[in-house]
């Protein structure tokens, strides 16, 4: 060890000073994660509120990790939750099991399911991280009612899917994102 | 459509001209038991009753009577393959639901001479020991039910129906039964389906009719234009009958012209007669404007263009030229005529009148009518020419039964010679073009 | 091709010997039976042909075309692709299948893109998503993407075809599956096909009627197999509508717990709860079919009535209170040893049990009760039945004497005494309409009207008064006019079928026996309940001890002494009383005790003395699933686990075995065995009984009885009752579907039942005043039951009432039973029952 050698050692530590933080000042500064991280499961609503979920259980079929599960449910003309026959009626997910792959987005047959980019999904209790549908539903935005409700944009749910970007902005619904073109996933908060 | 008023051959060139099942149609009041019975009607009936069964099966085996409904099938053949001596009753049907587009043959021959038709279900029944036969008549054609009802009724007061008739000892009884309105229950099966009070829908072959037909009896089903045939044939013998038509399908022809001619109509002739000969018959095209396109045996059989105007119409000289001799049922178009329209009104027929029971028939025509009636609104692609081809590939051989091959042959053949008219109507929809506005 | 080339015309003696032809299917030599359809022969080879219409039990209907093959005849290639589900093997047949014929293929493909042209395509939503022969396919033999681009045919979906099935018209295919086994198997006017075209569609007059048209509502015992026989989702469960996905279920193989048919099933759950049950193959018994009181009854485990905890009435309140096993095993056997010292216990213990828990009730009275006051009926009963089954049900076998679903298709004649084959053995009368339906079994039934089952079964019915049943059987070889009954009786293999309630006439049983000794017709009992078959062989009955020993045999007791290692002459050798000497027993104190297992007082032939007899006993246990008639009256309640909770075995009507495992594990809900073992330690004795599994190996080590069986009965016809001024003779036996509380929940199924009636012939109407589709009451001293008239063909002076359908208990309301006289009036229009 030579007579310098502690020398040197201060020099790292002085230069360093004039280098850039790495250090992140989590949790009191969130980091924004990048734009497809595949973070928190979101349940997306059709412009008047309704969900698009229609309980099929494809996500829960395609999920590796057994994470998910959805009961079905029937609308009723009183009681309508989606358009069309059939709406989730239970829907949980389990983030002890998630391993947050993202092949349930890719079976979603309404890209009803989306992942936003919350990561916070860390707790001490076991139960606090099975999220149920009233957690990972999307919050209503201006425009939307909350279900159950009758169909708002047409008559039945073919008017939804084939015309519903087009129905939604001529209510004047506010879209930030525009018809759906680079594949990211629907921000709606 | 006119019954009777075309001529029947008498003034042409060809073939023996001497109309035979036509022959009395002119006469006043031809419908009448009457006029009938003056004009040598009932005596076949008399020399059949003295023969016996087989000798009457053979005779019509002799003359080559072939079908008249569109497949030809010899009738003898058909008569032979009844079990005799089994113990259950046999039936005759007649079919009579006359319904193919264009064909417009077997109402006029009922309605002018019915009588013809009752005699030889008489000579047919007690051929085959049948006491008891239907004719199931289409239930649009009102007018000609009523005339049939009418020459049965006569004939039975006539002794000609019901018990010992003629003091032969032999019984028969004759139904005439209306029809509903479904192109299918001109098919065999469908037709005795619908007789028994069931949807007509058509049977699963084998057991065929003349072992398991109508209630699960043996049952010959025959055209009205074979049956009415077999009078003369009784009284002129199998020889006289094959000095008329072709060596493999002898005998006269009720040819039913429609469209653009001058004078359309029955026109009885031999069977192998050419369009060329019957066209001036029926006084050429009207107005005269080029023939465009003809069916020879009603909208199921592919379509002739007039280079087809010399094939001989018989069963073998169609089949030949790539059609089908069908029910005669020659339909003439101009050179005014669009031939995708006139397949998409065809194929829209087929739509409405599949039954339902098979996927190809029941799907096919229902796609089939769709790309047509769009290519019509000029939003078709030249893509759909290929897919109209391959839907028709998919149906033709792959149905359940006939109607869905009939379905296919206006489109494949018109494709076939006028591919260049589909593809215009979709020139403004051109790949490049339909590629750029998606 | 090594047969010499023949002939090969049809219908000529076949070419090669033994029935069989000779073919090659995809270059396999292949020996197939005679008129076999190829694609039956390509399946056993491993060549899976898809298909839709072709179902093995039904007939062929070639509809919808996707089972296309190349066929060669005799050398030339059949110029069209044929149906396989249509076409007969023939000998030198080359059949070439998709897998290696192109046309074959092609042709394939070219349907299954016709099917889905007008096809939703709306899986994710659908319930046969994941199950679906039309989803397996599609993936299998088609296009990845479909050139139609038009607009696609439309209905209205879903609309309801019955309470239970929902139609969706878009997805069907039309392959006739349903309404062929409507017509052909059920025989029910159910569903058939509408309009023509695109526009065919599957329906019945009611579904016509939500397009305008009118309805009648057509209801058929079994549309549930049309479910499970769609190949699409077109007819989906109204009860599992969006329950679940088939991937999420669990699938357990499991028995019918319902009636004597002993139906296979698949019971497929989720999360510890069932889901749905289904039809399971079993080809000698159910085949691939069951009712739909089978398929939709099973949330009757899941009724907020049911008792999970043991439960002890309470000294001072008076009523039941929940409590620990130990406490209320303590205090039922306290009380039962009470009880015993006093005079004595009796064992009520239903229809309902498994083999396994019945053998322990049998066991118990003997072992730990020392009684034989012990009987499975619970419901109208007599000597001469008991008589009738030590001596000529219990111990047959199917390999011996029994008589099999097998033996019912291939019986020249079946005669149906006193027994509704539809409604009291649904699949008895699927078996006995197959064999008629073919032409060969004629089937009689000596019963009141022309009923369905009659109908259904191309049935000649001998129509007789309620009651005089006995006359009419003993009559039958001496009355000219029905000479044709007994001569085709007389034909080898024919068959006597005898339902439960020839218990309610007495003689019959006599009658029978005497008519099957003299045509040589074999004999066959089919009762009602699941249980009541293994509870007879399993020695829950007064007379008999297990393995069909008479309780009066020294050497029978001796056997079972000595295999239940009990001192000789440990078990009591006078037979006890029957249900309705235990009950009269009860109610003057002559008995102290009751042990009650699954029973239902109003079950009985008279429900008033049960419940008397429930509060008189001075102590009673009843072993129970849910609160009933039965625990409100007991001083310990012990819950039992239901079917699906437990394993066992149940005997069907042919004393066939059908075993069935847990399927639920884990509930905590204990069979009856195990609770008797354990309540029968707490008395000191030792039953052995703490599994079914031990259960059934102690009976097993018994044997059956190998001694003198005990006489035929021998009563004498009686005959019926004459009505009076304003009587009128009550005929009544139960509906498949209606009350009973194993179908509780299920307000689907309850839609599906018969309406409810009151049937008589017009004449009877006119002379009683009663007007048809106007309620009529008919009544006895102890109650009325009001429902509206209807003609039937029955005997004069006859009523016939369902016994336990809607307003109709005829047994709780009237106390009256088959054969009773009541008094029949028009009740007033609009005024209550």
């Amino acid at each position: 060890m030579g007579l310098l050698d502690p020398l040197k050692g201060f020099g790292v530590t002085f230069s360093t000073m004039f280098k850039k933080v790495v250090t992140e000042s989590y949790p009191e500064v969130k980091k924004v994660p990048a734009p497809r991280y595949h973070g928190r499961h979101q349940l997306n609503r059709h412009p008047d509120g309704l969900e698009k979920c229609v309980g099929c259980e494809l996500c829960a079929w395609a999920c590796p990790a057994d994470a998910i599960y959805v009961e079905g449910g029937d609308n009723t003309e009183a009681e309508r939750y989606s358009p069309g026959e059939r709406y989730g009626r239970d829907y949980q997910i389990n983030y002890l099991r998630c391993i947050g792959c993202g092949l349930c987005i890719e079976a979603c047959p309404t890209r009803a399911l989306t992942m936003i980019s919350e990561y916070e999904l860390a707790d001490d209790d076991r139960q606090k991280l099975i999220y149920t549908k009233e957690d990972l539903l999307a919050p209503l935005l201006p425009g939307m009612e909350a279900p159950p409700h009758p169909m708002r944009l047409g008559q039945t749910e073919q008017d939804y899917y084939v015309k519903g970007p087009d129905l939604a902005r001529e209510a004047g619904q506010r879209f930030t994102n525009g018809p759906q073109t680079n594949g990211s996933q629907e921000v709606q908060r | 459509m006119n019954a009777t008023n075309g001529a029947d051959g008498r003034d042409a060139r060809v073939g023996p001209v001497t109309p035979v099942l036509t022959k009395r149609w002119m006469s006043p009041r031809s419908w009448t038991l009457k006029t009938y019975e003056q004009l040598e009607g009932y005596t076949a009936l008399r020399k059949a009753l003295r023969a016996h069964p087989d000798q009457l099966i053979q005779l019509v085996k002799d003359s080559g009577l072939r079908g008249r409904g569109g497949a030809g099938f010899p009738a003898g053949m058909k008569w032979g393959f009844i079990p005799q001596n089994d113990g259950k009753p046999h039936y005759l049907v007649i079919n009579a639901d006359e319904g193919e587009p264009g064909t417009c043959k077997d109402v006029p021959l009922m309605m002018a001479d019915p009588h013809s038709l009752v005699e030889g279900v008489i000579i047919t029944a007690y051929a085959i020991r049948s006491h008891y036969a239907a004719i199931y008549v289409r239930g649009e054609a009102l007018h000609c039910i009523r005339r049939v009802h009418a020459a049965v009724q006569e004939a039975y007061r006539a002794g000609y129906l019901g018990k010992d008739i003629l003091g032969s000892g032999f019984d028969l009884d004759v139904v005439v039964h209306a029809g509903a309105g479904a192109y299918i229950c001109g098919e065999e099966t469908a037709l005795l389906d619908s007789l028994e009070g069931k949807r007509g829908q058509p049977r699963l072959k084998p057991p065929f009719p003349a072992t398991a037909g109508l209630y699960s009896a043996p049952t010959v089903v025959n055209n009205v234009e074979t049956i009415a045939s077999v009078p003369y044939i009784v009284n002129g013998g199998s020889g006289w009958f094959r000095t008329m038509g072709t060596e493999k399908s002898p005998g006269p022809k009720i040819y039913s012209i429609t469209g653009h001619v001058e004078r359309p109509g029955q026109y009885e002739a031999p069977l192998g007669i050419t369009l060329r000969e019957l066209l001036k018959l029926a006084g050429g095209m009207k107005d005269n404007i080029p023939l465009k396109f003809w069916t020879p045996g009603g909208s199921s059989t592919p379509l002739l263009t007039a280079e087809h105007l010399d094939v001989p119409l018989d069963f073998e000289g169609a089949a030949e030229a790539g059609s089908m001799l069908g029910t005669t049922a020659i339909q003439v178009f101009n050179e005014t005529v669009s031939v995708p329209w006139a397949v998409m009104k065809w194929t829209e027929f087929y739509e409405h009148e599949s039954c339902g029971k098979c996927t190809p028939c029941r799907e096919g025509t229902f796609w089939l009518a769709q790309v047509l009636q769009r290519m019509l609104r000029g939003e078709g692609t030249p893509e759909d020419v290929e897919t109209l081809l391959d839907v028709c590939d998919n149906i033709l051989g792959r149905s359940f039964c006939a109607l869905g091959d009939g379905a296919t042959s206006p489109i494949t053949s018109a494709i076939k010679y006028f591919r260049h008219e589909f593809l215009e109507l979709c020139e403004k929809n051109q790949p490049a073009l339909a590629g750029a506005q998606s | 091709m090594t047969v010499a080339p023949e002939q090969n015309q049809q219908g000529e003696a076949p070419p090669v010997p033994e029935g069989h032809v000779r073919l090659t299917i995809d270059g396999v030599d292949v020996v197939a039976p005679k008129g076999e359809m190829l694609i039956r022969t390509a399946e056993r080879l491993g060549i899976v042909i898809p298909r839709f219409c072709d179902h093995p039990l039904l007939e062929p209907a070639g509809a919808c075309r996707q089972c296309l093959v190349e066929v060669e005849m005799g050398g030339r290639p059949m110029p069209k692709p044929q149906a396989s589900c249509t076409m007969a093997v023939a000998d030198g047949m080359v059949v070439r299948t998709q897998r290696t014929s192109p046309v074959a293929d092609k042709a394939q493909q070219g349907v299954m893109e016709l099917l889905l042209i007008n096809h939703p395509l709306d899986c994710p939503i659908c319930d046969k998503g994941g199950e679906c022969p039309l989803q397996n396919q599609a993936l299998k033999h088609g296009r990845a993407d479909s050139r139609f681009v038009d607009v696609k045919r439309t209905f209205p979906k879903p609309i309801p075809v019955t309470s239970q099935i929902l139609l969706d018209r878009e997805r069907c295919v039309l392959c006739q599956r349903c309404t062929r086994f409507s017509q052909q198997i059920a025989g029910d006017r159910f569903l058939d096909m509408l309009e023509r075209g695109v526009h065919q569609q599957v329906g019945t007059s009611g579904t016509a009627a939500i397009e305008g048209a009118g309805g009648t509502g057509e209801q058929s015992y079994f549309s549930g197999n049309t479910i499970q026989i769609c190949p699409v989702g077109a007819l989906t469960s109204a009860a599992y509508r969006f329950r679940a996905r088939p991937f999420d279920l669990m699938s357990t193989p499991s028995v019918c717990e319902h009636c004597a048919s002993g139906c296979a099933q698949r019971t497929d759950w989720r999360r510890g709860k069932v889901m749905r049950r289904l039809a399971g193959e079993d080809p000698a018994v159910n085949e691939e079919w069951n009712c739909d009181k089978g398929r939709f009854a099973f949330t009757y485990t899941t009724a907020a009535d049911r008792v999970l905890r043991p439960m002890v009435r309470d000294d001072r309140s008076g009523e039941l209170r929940e409590a620990s096993w130990t406490e209320a095993l303590r205090t039922a056997a306290d009380g039962l040893l009470a009880a015993r010292k006093k005079n004595g216990v009796g064992v009520l213990a239903g229809g309902r049990l498994t083999v396994e828990d019945a053998y322990a009730y049998a066991k118990f009275a003997r072992v730990a009760l020392g009684t034989n006051d012990v009987d499975f009926r619970a419901r109208p009963h007599s000597t001469e039945e008991l008589e009738f089954l030590a001596s000529e049900v219990v111990g047959t076998r199917l390999d011996d004497e029994g008589v099999s679903y097998a033996d019912l298709e291939a019986a020249p004649a079946v005669l149906c005494v006193a027994f509704e084959p539809e409604e009291e053995s649904p699949i008895v009368f699927l078996r006995l309409r197959k064999a008629a339906r073919t032409g060969k079994t004629r089937v009689f039934h000596i019963g009141q009207w022309r009923t369905p089952s009659v109908e259904k079964t191309f049935g000649e019915l001998v129509a007789c008064a309620p009651g005089a049943e006995a006359t009419v059987v003993s009559a039958l070889p001496l009355r000219s006019e029905r000479a044709d009954v007994v001569e085709a009786l007389r034909r080898t293999g024919s068959v006597v079928l005898v339902g439960e309630r020839a218990a309610e006439i007495p003689g019959l049983f006599s009658a029978v026996v005497r008519l099957a000794d003299l045509t040589g017709a074999r004999l066959a009992w089919v009762p009602r309940r699941a249980g009541e078959r293994g509870a007879l062989e399993a020695g829950v009955l007064p007379t008999l001890l297990p393995g069909g020993r008479p309780v009066t045999d020294p050497d029978a007791r001796a056997e079972v002494e000595l295999s239940w290692g009990l001192r000789p002459g440990a078990l009591p050798a006078r037979p006890g009383r029957d249900t309705g000497a235990m009950l009269a027993a009860a109610t003057s104190g002559e008995l102290s005790g009751l042990v009650v297992g699954g029973v239902d007082p109003y079950d009985l032939p008279d429900p008033r003395l049960a419940e008397e007899a429930l509060r008189a006993a001075d102590f009673v246990v009843s072993l129970e699933l849910r609160h009933s008639a039965v625990t409100a009256h007991a001083d310990v309640v012990l819950p039992v686990a239901p079917a699906v909770e437990k394993s066992g075995s149940y005997l069907n009507w042919e004393g066939r075995q059908r075993p069935f495992g847990t399927i639920l594990e884990g509930t905590g809900a204990v069979p009856d065995c195990r609770v008797l073992d354990t309540l029968a330690v707490e008395m000191d004795a030792d039953l052995f009984t703490q599994t079914p599994e031990a259960t059934a190996d102690d009976l097993q080590r018994l044997g059956v009885y190998s001694g003198r069986r005990p006489d035929t009965p021998r009563e004498p016809a009686s005959a019926a009752h004459r009505p009076g001024q304003g009587q009128a003779v009550l005929a009544t036996w139960r509906q498949l579907i209606d009350n009973g509380s194993l179908q509780d929940g299920e307000p689907h199924l309850a839609g599906t039942a018969r309406a409810p009636v009151a049937r008589l012939s017009a004449v009877t109407a006119r002379r009683l005043g009663v007007v048809f589709g106007e309620p009529v009451t008919v009544a006895t001293e102890r109650g009325a039951v009001t429902l509206p008239a209807a003609e039937t063909d029955l005997p004069d002076g006859v009523v016939w009432l369902p016994t336990n359908s809607g307003p109709s208990a005829v047994r709780r309301n009237l106390g009256a039973g088959h054969g009773a006289l009541v008094t029949v009036t028009a009740a007033p229009t609009g005024g209550e029952a």
